[in-house]
């Protein structure tokens, strides 16, 4: 679901304006950690080159 | 640098991240260009390295909200390097509009790189973490502008892509949209 981590960093600015500053940050590492799930996902799409 | 400073330089900083997405999806709706689903994961490295910036705007500047910010630039450039390599032999092609002759994700790495130069010589300055003013003070027009600015562009990222990729679980968002998958 490639719109995870947009929710997840909209969740952590939401945690810090109600001043949940421990939260917001807990929320960014499980944001960037989604990306790097997704990155390892469509890092190898195909990629058409004729040698 | 005094507390003021500081602020300011952020906000600008948060500014400049905005303005990236804001030209992303200004070339998605205006120009038709939907985003792959590694360009989709650059715009989430803009939006993780802002995250930081907000911190910053919110709690005071701190040394972990740089970190967050250099750490968050740091993964979006990565994946804009991968992309960049994907297209570099000549007659491979390229993916997107070019805009001022590069295409969005070399502006893209370009920018990471400019996030990440740009924390590292604000966190020189030990100053701006020794008196942190408080709550009512730091957001005033301008950073509060950028704020919820920033927020509702994470917020019509995420139902983009929603609209783009589905709601199916990981690996189901094509890697050469041509639709939107939820509109069909």
């Amino acid at each position: 679901m490639m719109s995870l981590p947009f929710i997840i960093f909209a969740c952590a600015l939401g945690a810090a304006w109600l001043r949940q500053r421990g939260v917001a940050i807990g929320l960014w590492v499980a944001g960037v950690l989604v990306m790097l799930v997704l990155f390892r996902i469509h890092v190898t799409e195909v990629l058409s080159i004729s040698l | 640098m005094p507390a003021e400073l500081s602020r300011l330089l952020n906000a600008l900083g948060l500014i400049a991240i905005v303005t990236a997405l804001s030209i992303a999806f200004v070339d998605q709706l205006w120009f038709r260009d939907l985003p792959c689903p590694l360009c989709i994961l650059q715009r989430a490295g803009f939006t993780a390295a802002g995250v930081g910036i907000a911190l910053n705007l919110m709690f005071g500047p701190r040394p972990s909200h740089y970190g967050m910010t250099i750490l968050g630039a740091s993964v979006g450039a990565s994946i804009s390097i991968r992309q960049i390599l994907l297209h570099i032999v000549p007659g491979t092609g390229s993916y997107g509009n070019a805009i001022f002759g590069l295409h969005l994700y070399t502006w893209a790495l370009i920018g990471f790189a400019l996030t990440i130069v740009w924390s590292a010589i604000l966190l020189f300055d030990d100053r701006q973490f020794e008196n942190p003013e408080p709550w009512s003070k730091r957001l005033d027009v301008l950073p509060l502008t950028a704020l919820i600015t920033f927020f509702l562009l994470a917020l019509g990222n995420a139902v983009s892509t929603l609209l783009i990729c589905g709601v199916g679980l990981l690996g189901q968002c094509p890697a050469n949209p041509a639709h939107y998958l939820l509109l069909e």
